[in-house]
């Protein structure tokens, strides 16, 4: 056995690199997402996140013994934006918590959260660090008016903030954003609880039903549409989404080759288990003698890459994720199925190596002995016709050889195409993503800064400064919108026609948005079913009032969906036109109370690349794996087709064909299989690319996309690999012992 | 008569470790155009060593093996790939034909080594096989094969055949076709044939007989006479 794996060390290792890579790969990608998901429920379980949110005005004890009677536990909060005393006046949302039960803060350093102390402040850990700020640190904060002045006892998170954002940009800034929880006691002046924390266990329609009978209330929020829990959520699904399709991709490819390629090394084993057989091994050997081929590489590659994938893939991608979403923990996560595929490739192996095995050692040992009978080819109409006689021999060889060898040409196609696919799938998604930055980013939006307005602000300053910039009044909100039984949270630009903007429509040409129209984008209209002329209703969030509007057009948005209308349009609608925005060609300085931030739009296409950077991980990594599963795919098959070739090679050389005429025979055929291989797996890749865009997000509306430059890049990959595996098998003919290669019949 | 090929106190060695293994040791002989010359020896006596190193698929130790002039000790690779392609016609105990090719196509094949114009049909036609031109060596008998194989060996016309135990996996009625085929060769188109066997029945028939035993030449005998392969007692 030691033996025979040292005389075919080359395939075991490419069997071994096989198990190895599909299970690495499958392992890292899958571990990453339950990762993300077993820590966030880790830690969601262990701070009891809320399972609904209800604000109102002032929550009493007999609010509290209503709700008490459909919810398994509640507790009152007093949540308030504040501002902290610093440069930059950040916003930090206060807490002041009646027991600190529910959705409780996380202590990383300092004392626990202690709900007598009346004086003491515990705060976001992320801000704290962006701020330089320590344990025993005094910070003020400003709200409604008051100002209070707090001494910090401890730094942490809460399972209300995995993810916090600005208001301009899509990273969270935590220099400029945080949380702090504090006691009940902490509050200067008697407390009027504004939010109500609930744990239920009916379900969420109940618990509204329910909560609609009881009490009066604002609104509720539930666990799933909570802003932070809803974005990590939508950031999970995305990677789950990646994560289920390539290594799915991975694994499958590992199948195939690696079951082939057992099959075929036991077949080239014939004569020996001949030989085996007729000295008197029985069969029970050495079948078992063989399994052990296909059981141990693979085993061995399954563990290893059981192993390093869970430790090495995650790691890639968790430091962007960190920027993005707070988490006590990063731990790569597991999951049994892990076990159950990395078991399955090594049963299936064993199985597939069995059952060659005994179909060999079910011959009697004189037919065994013997290589097996070449199948009888006949000559088709092809090789009877007239260009048959003038095509090159290197072109009827290789047709003939493909054409007896229908399993190995198929084979090396499939394989080939499979990591083909898998390339032009992650190629394709860097165009995509990248096609659709540089459409919202230079084809949309072509303004220099977009200043948001504050909430004091005063008109006549913002118009001055309006003026002053050639800037131009925008709002932008949240919306909710309803129409054939489907409802989604959108948003709303009102906006004049301006140079600033460009509204675009599929084909990304610039369109109008007609005075009086109401434009829904397109992804949105599909995601509803709407045309133009069907009516919608939607409102503002925050506000009770609904509308009804004809859909009068419609535009191509790629990153954010919704309504987009005039500033007229909107007043027809009965609504105010109040201005958030103001975006302006010019850059804009100076401070002013009226101005709350400035955002040049390279820092909003920045904070998209940060955002997207989880998407172009995977396409690194999908890249760097492929391109090693090719490489070992492609060896593979070399050795295997130069083993079974290598009597018919060393016949040729010894007639006097020179080694240059024999390589180029095998690197031609070795050619047209990466080519058919390649021109297949490029549709195929296309395909993947856009069951991959879709899941990468709801919102986003995109071209596929795929440059020629990276079907090049591709191509060059594949066929360098192609030609390399190529290079290594030429000197093996140079070095081909043509005596041996002739004296017997094997 | 012109000597065509002269081997010079050839020797080979082969190593393996401390150990020296001495195949060919002092070696002398030469051929004559056109003669038909049976190499015999028991099993490991050096016969194939001796095919090999005069065919070009082994390089010798020391010593000088000239064929027409030309010293084929002192080639390099490409170089005895052209020699073999220009000079020697293989034939194997095995056939060796190429299995993706048809009969005809195996013979034809040839002109992609050689400048010859090959007629693949009208040689087919000299062994006999013209009706079996489109078929593959599988669907052949091993009596065909080996017809396919002389016929392919002698198309490029070489200076002369090379014949490892051309017999050997034959019965004994389709071995005296294929020996009385090679011998034909030899005595009507004026080709030299060079069969390396153990059987010493076919002595008889050759114009000379090599016998080597141990690496060394035993004794080199000249028939006068040589008697027909058909009419030997097999």
């Amino acid at each position: 056995m030691l033996r025979d794996i040292k005389v075919n060390k080359t395939q075991f290792i490419a069997i071994f690199m096989m198990a190895f890579l599909g299970i690495f790969a499958y392992t890292g990608i899958c571990s990453e997402y339950y990762g993300l998901e077993q820590t966030s429920d880790a830690f969601y379980n262990e701070t009891n996140l809320a399972d609904g949110w209800i604000s109102g005005t002032n929550f009493d004890s007999v609010d509290v013994g209503e709700v008490n009677n459909f919810t398994t536990q509640s507790e009152r909060q007093f949540v308030i934006k504040s501002v902290g005393d610093f440069d930059g006046e950040p916003d930090i949302t206060l807490h002041f918590v009646e027991n600190g039960t529910i959705s409780k803060f996380y202590v990383t350093e300092g004392s626990p959260v202690d709900i007598n102390d009346d004086s003491g402040v515990w705060i976001d850990k992320r801000f704290a660090d962006a701020r330089n700020l320590t344990v025993g640190d005094n910070i003020t904060f400003e709200f409604e008016g008051k100002t209070i002045t707090k001494t910090i006892r401890g730094f942490g998170y809460s399972p209300e903030y995995v993810y916090e954002s600005s208001p301009a940009s899509f990273a969270p800034d935590f220099n400029n954003l945080g949380f702090a929880y504090l006691s009940y006691k902490a509050y200067p002046d008697n407390i009027e609880y504004n939010t109500l924390l609930v744990k239920y266990s009916i379900s969420d329609v109940d618990f509204k039903n329910r909560l609609n009978d009881s009490i009066d209330y604002l609104s509720v929020t539930i666990k799933e549409d909570q802003f932070s829990v809803a974005q990590f959520a939508q950031e999970m699904v995305q990677h789950k989404m990646m994560g289920d399709i390539f290594p799915v991709l991975f694994i499958l490819i590992t199948f195939l080759t690696l079951l082939t390629t057992m099959t075929r090394i036991v077949t080239h084993q014939r004569t020996q288990i001949g030989i085996l057989k007729a000295v008197g091994f029985n069969d029970k050997t050495i079948v078992l003698h063989y399994i052990l081929y296909g059981f141990l590489p693979v085993l061995l590659g399954s563990i290893l890459g059981l192993i390093t994938g869970p430790m090495i893939i995650p790691q890639m991608f968790y430091p962007t994720m960190k920027t993005h979403y707070t988490l006590p923990e990063w731990n790569p996560g597991f999951d049994m199925s892990f076990i159950y595929v990395a078991g399955l490739l090594v049963i299936s192996s064993v199985v597939v190596t069995y059952l060659t095995c005994r179909n060999i050692s079910k011959e009697n040992p004189a037919n065994t002995m013997r290589p097996k009978a070449p199948k009888l080819s006949s000559t088709n109409f092809i090789e009877r016709s007239k260009l048959w006689r003038h095509l090159s021999f290197n072109l009827r060889w290789n047709w003939r050889d493909a054409k007896r060898n229908k399993f190995r040409a198929f084979m090396a196609i499939v394989g080939v195409m499979g990591c083909v696919a898998l390339l032009i799938a992650a190629f394709g998604m860097n165009d995509s993503m990248n096609d659709l930055k540089s459409w919202e980013y230079d084809d949309i939006n072509h303004f220099e800064s977009k200043l948001s307005i504050a909430n004091n602000a005063s008109a006549l300053e913002l118009y001055y400064i309006a003026n002053y910039t050639n800037g131009s009044f925008i709002m932008q909100m949240p919306i909710e919108i309803k129409a054939n039984d489907v409802e989604d949270t959108v948003s709303i630009l009102v906006s004049n026609n301006t140079d600033l903007i460009s509204y675009t429509d599929e084909n990304k040409n610039p369109i109008e948005i007609k005075e009086g129209k109401v434009s829904i984008s397109v992804k949105l209209a599909e995601k509803f079913n709407l045309t133009i002329g069907d009516e919608i209703r939607w409102h503002i969030v925050g506000s009770d009032e609904w509308v009804t509007s004809k859909i009068g057009q419609m535009h191509a948005e790629p990153i954010s969906q919704g309504l987009i209308m005039s500033p007229d349009t909107l007043e027809d609608q009965g609504l105010n036109f109040t201005p958030t925005n103001i975006v302006t060609a010019e850059k804009f300085g100076e401070r002013c109370d009226s101005i709350k931030s400035v955002t040049p739009l390279w820092k909003m296409e920045d904070s998209w690349s940060q955002m997207t950077s989880a998407v172009m991980m995977m396409v690194y990594v999908v890249t760097i794996v492929a391109g090693l599963l090719a490489f070992i795919v492609l060896y593979n098959l070399g050795i295997l087709s130069f083993t079974e070739m290598e009597r018919e090679v060393a016949t040729l050389k010894v007639l006097g064909f020179k080694t240059s005429f024999l390589r180029r025979l095998l690197l031609t055929q070795n050619l047209i299989f990466t080519a058919i291989g390649f021109i297949l797996g490029i549709p195929l890749g296309f395909y993947f690319m856009t069951l991959m865009m879709d899941a990468a997000g709801d919102s986003l509306y995109y071209i596929p996309t795929l440059t020629w430059g990276n079907i090049l890049l591709s191509a060059i990959i594949t066929f360098s690999l192609s030609i390399f595996v190529n290079l290594m098998f030429s000197d093996r003919i140079s070095q081909l012992d043509m005596v041996e290669a002739l004296k017997d019949v094997e | 008569m012109n000597t065509i090929i002269e081997f010079k106190n050839v020797n080979k060695e082969y190593k393996s470790g401390d150990h020296i293994l001495k195949a060919m040791d002092n070696v002398n002989f030469t051929i004559d155009e056109g003669e038909f010359v049976v190499i015999l020896g028991p099993s490991g006596a050096g016969k194939s060593t001796l095919l090999n190193l005069l065919g070009g698929l082994d390089t010798v130790t020391s010593g000088e093996i000239v064929v027409k002039g030309n010293h084929v000790e002192n080639f390099s690779d490409d170089e005895l790939t052209s020699y073999r392609a220009k000079n020697v016609g293989f034939i194997f105990q095995f056939y060796n034909l190429i299995p993706n090719l048809t009969a005809l196509e195996n013979i034809e094949l040839m002109k992609d080594i050689v400048d010859v114009n090959i007629d693949g049909l009208s040689v087919l036609d000299s062994v006999g096989l013209k009706n079996h031109a489109d078929q593959f060596p599988s669907q052949l008998s091993g009596g065909e094969q080996q017809r396919v194989s002389i016929a392919r060996a002698v198309a490029k016309q070489p200076t002369m055949l090379l014949c490892d135990e051309p017999t050997g996996a034959l019965d004994s009625k389709t071995g005296v076709l294929i020996l009385n085929l090679l011998q034909d060769m030899s005595n009507n188109k004026g080709t030299t044939v060079i069969i390396v066997t153990h059987n010493a029945i076919l002595a008889e028939a050759a114009d000379k007989v090599i016998r080597i035993k141990n690496g060394q030449i035993e004794s080199i005998i000249i028939n006068e006479n040589p008697r027909k392969v058909t009419d030997l007692e097999w």
